[in-house]
């Protein structure tokens, strides 16, 4: 007996692979995908990024003629930053002056309930693109439009004419006169009055100023959800007929298979959507906070505004990724 | 229902159906069964309430657009009526007709076409390819550089616009003297290349939203189709190109079309590297900001003496020429939507 366990306890252990194994030889195929990637950011990407972030440690100050033109920095440390959090103030939505941390967090914090209303938008107008219905075509082309007007010429466009034939035109006005300030999109939702309604069924303020706020801003939602929908389009498309199949034939109805099949299957788009909506929102050139950065005086405090901005976006993309990572479920048998 | 016990009487069969005779219930009492019950109404109160929904939606997004429309028929006489909302009292085609004679609309749309399709074509793939890689290997690494995908993501080009610029006026060989021999004397700029470059590496506008959802998407395949497809002998490369990528494309699809449509509509990358040339993109200049001659003259000679009506009509011309832009991209997605319909099987395992 004793013999048998030494002669176990000698045997060497496993035997050990030289090299990688199978699996990890392929793990390490991965990195060859991402190639393009890691070249582009080699190559000008980080580099780009750098440049930005020296202005926010430096100040700026330009050579004149004589000298050759141009311009050089000079390490100013924290001091941009100190300006930033203690002294730069904005204009606010109301058209008050407030200081920049102030003005991040009632920015922030007024997107969030705009963000979760777009991703329950997108995703309800998507499930209702994939039915089968008369005009469906007609209908997602429509719900592609704010895909091509959100950015690029027909923004650049608007924000020229500045919608003046739409003023002109409902107001009635001499046009002649050229500018008519009342904006007509407001006077398309506020001719319902819904707040005196709410009021009536003894609903409490706080959820009737967030039921008014967010019809008041209906128009703007729609046009900022173009894009989730299109992909979670693409993501009910992607969920396998069969499993639906199955689903009827157990005798599920329609909203319990919603409920136990789209939103799982969906759920990682939700994630990815999640992430966009929160970056768009809060980084596009419609922001109000971003467009006051835009129009900070001097590169160094416009980029050191802007790295305290995204941290703080940075932060609740994590928060956000985080609790929402708990729900997601992939179809795999690994994870 | 009645002749469960014989079998029923095939009456006539040809090569793919067979007419079998049995007593059917009158067809007054089928319609009954059909449409007066709980089940059926149901049905039709939900398809009206979606049909008015999304119409009421339609309108939202579309509200914009009436007046719009309606201008582009204009002629500048019709800024002068304060009778005229709509309906333009003389109606008239000229806008869009000197827009795409005087100011090169088609040659513009080709040239447009050209790099938008291209620079479209290699983004989804490229995206593609990269989420494969962040969605099936398990390297060390790799959650480090999602993160830095998010990061690509969160920052705006519009931030580093002067060091891109830069960047591309004196990239990487321009020490050696190689753009001057191959006369570009402003470096990259002045050319698409940059833009070829940004595509190439993933880094091209919004790419990080196609390689986050690339990547969600691949994550959701499942293991065992790649699996067998080792088995069968295929590496790993062949496996994506022949296994993944025909089964993703309703997202290469959507990622296509975001690409596509972003670039066609893009003015701030062609202000940044295609400056002095006149490039002719239906986004730069001399396409959508310049009033036709002929359009200017009419303008002038109806509306002599007044100001606001003159700025009025030459805002309705960008707007008409902003459609002109807008409306091959519409047209695009009626043909690539169909591409989007459900009941293709997708995922390769059949009733798993």
């Amino acid at each position: 007996m004793d013999n048998t366990i030494q002669e176990k306890a000698t045997l060497p252990a496993k035997k050990k692979h030289h090299g990688a194994s199978l699996m990890e030889r392929r793990a390490r195929l991965g990195w060859v995908f991402l190639a393009p990637f890691i070249i582009g950011l080699l190559l000008f990407y980080i580099s780009i990024v750098f440049n930005t972030v020296q202005f926010s440690f430096a100040t700026y100050h330009t050579n004149s003629i004589a000298q050759g033109g141009g311009y050089y920095l000079e390490w100013a440390g924290l001091e941009n930053y100190k300006y930033v959090l203690n002294e730069l103030t904005m204009t606010n939505a109301n058209g008050e002056t407030v200081t920049f941390v102030e003005m991040l967090f009632t920015s922030i914090g007024g997107q969030i309930v705009d963000i979760i209303t777009i991703i329950l938008l997108s995703l309800f107008v998507a499930v209702l693109l994939n039915q089968k219905m008369a005009g469906r075509a007609v209908f997602r082309a429509i719900f592609f439009v704010p895909v091509v007007i959100g950015a690029g010429i027909i923004a650049e466009i608007d924000a020229a004419g500045q919608n003046v034939i739409l003023e002109a035109m409902s107001s009635g006005e001499i046009i002649d006169t050229g500018s008519v300030n009342t904006s007509a999109l407001n006077g398309l939702v506020n001719a319902m009055d819904i707040s005196i309604l709410f009021q009536n069924l003894g609903i409490g303020s706080g959820l009737v100023d967030l039921v008014v706020g967010l019809v008041s801003d209906i128009y703007d939602i729609i046009n900022r959800a173009g894009v989730q929908m299109l992909i979670f389009l693409a993501g009910l498309q992607s969920i396998s007929p069969s499993i639906y199949e199955s689903c009827q034939m157990e005798g599920a109805t329609g909203w319990e298979t919603f409920w136990k099949i789209t939103l799982p299957m969906i759920s990682p788009m939700i994630l990815a959507n999640s992430v966009y909506t929160i970056i768009d929102s809060l980084t596009s050139e419609s922001n109000l906070l971003m467009q006051n950065i835009l129009e900070i005086n001097g590169y160094p405090e416009q980029s050191a505004a802007s790295i305290v901005y995204f941290l703080a976006v940075a932060l609740l993309l994590g928060l956000a990724a985080l609790i929402l990572s708990k729900f997601v479920f992939y179809q795999r048998r690994n994870d | 229902m009645n002749n469960n016990n014989t079998a029923p009487r095939v009456k006539k069969e040809t090569k793919n159906k067979i007419k079998v005779d049995f007593d059917r219930t009158p067809l007054k009492d089928r319609l009954k069964a059909k449409y007066l019950n709980g089940y059926f109404y149901k049905k039709v109160l939900i398809a009206i309430f979606r049909f008015l929904l999304l119409l009421g939606l339609s309108y939202i997004i579309l509200f914009p657009f009436f007046s719009k429309i309606s201008s582009s028929f204009m002629s500048p006489r019709d800024f002068l009526q304060t009778d005229v909302k709509y309906i333009p009292k003389y109606p008239t085609l000229d806008q869009y007709k000197y827009l795409i004679t005087e100011n090169g609309y088609f040659k513009a749309f080709l040239n447009t076409f050209l790099l938008s399709g291209t620079c479209a074509i290699l983004q989804t793939f490229i995206c593609a390819f990269i989420g494969y890689g962040f969605a099936k290997f398990k390297f060390k690494g790799n959650g480090a550089m999602f993160v830095i995908v998010l990061i690509t993501m969160l920052l705006p080009h519009q931030f580093m616009q002067s060091s891109m610029f830069l960047k591309f006026r004196y990239f990487v060989l321009d020490s050696t003297g190689i753009y001057s021999a191959l006369g570009l004397t402003k470096g990259l700029i002045d050319t698409v290349i940059p833009l070829i470059i940004l595509s190439l590496t993933g880094l091209a506008f919004k790419n990080g939203l196609f390689i986050f959802i690339m990547r969600q998407f691949y994550r959701g395949v499942p293991d065992e189709l790649e699996e067998s497809s080792y088995v069968d002998g295929y590496g790993v490369f062949k496996t994506f190109f022949y296994i993944i990528l025909p089964l993703s494309v309703p997202m290469l699809v959507t990622v296509f079309i975001l690409a596509f449509s972003w670039q066609w509509t893009d003015t701030f990358y062609i202000n940044l590297f295609l400056p002095t040339t006149d490039s002719a993109l239906l986004t730069s200049i001399s396409f959508w900001q310049k009033t036709p001659e002929t359009l200017a003259a009419i303008s002038a000679s109806q509306l002599a003496g007044t100001t606001g009506a003159s700025e009025l009509y030459s805002v309705a011309v960008k707007n008409t020429a902003g459609f002109l832009v807008i409306i091959p991209l519409i047209i695009m997605y009626l043909f690539c939507q169909r591409k989007l319909i459900q009941g293709i099987e997708h995922s390769g395992f059949g009733g798993m």
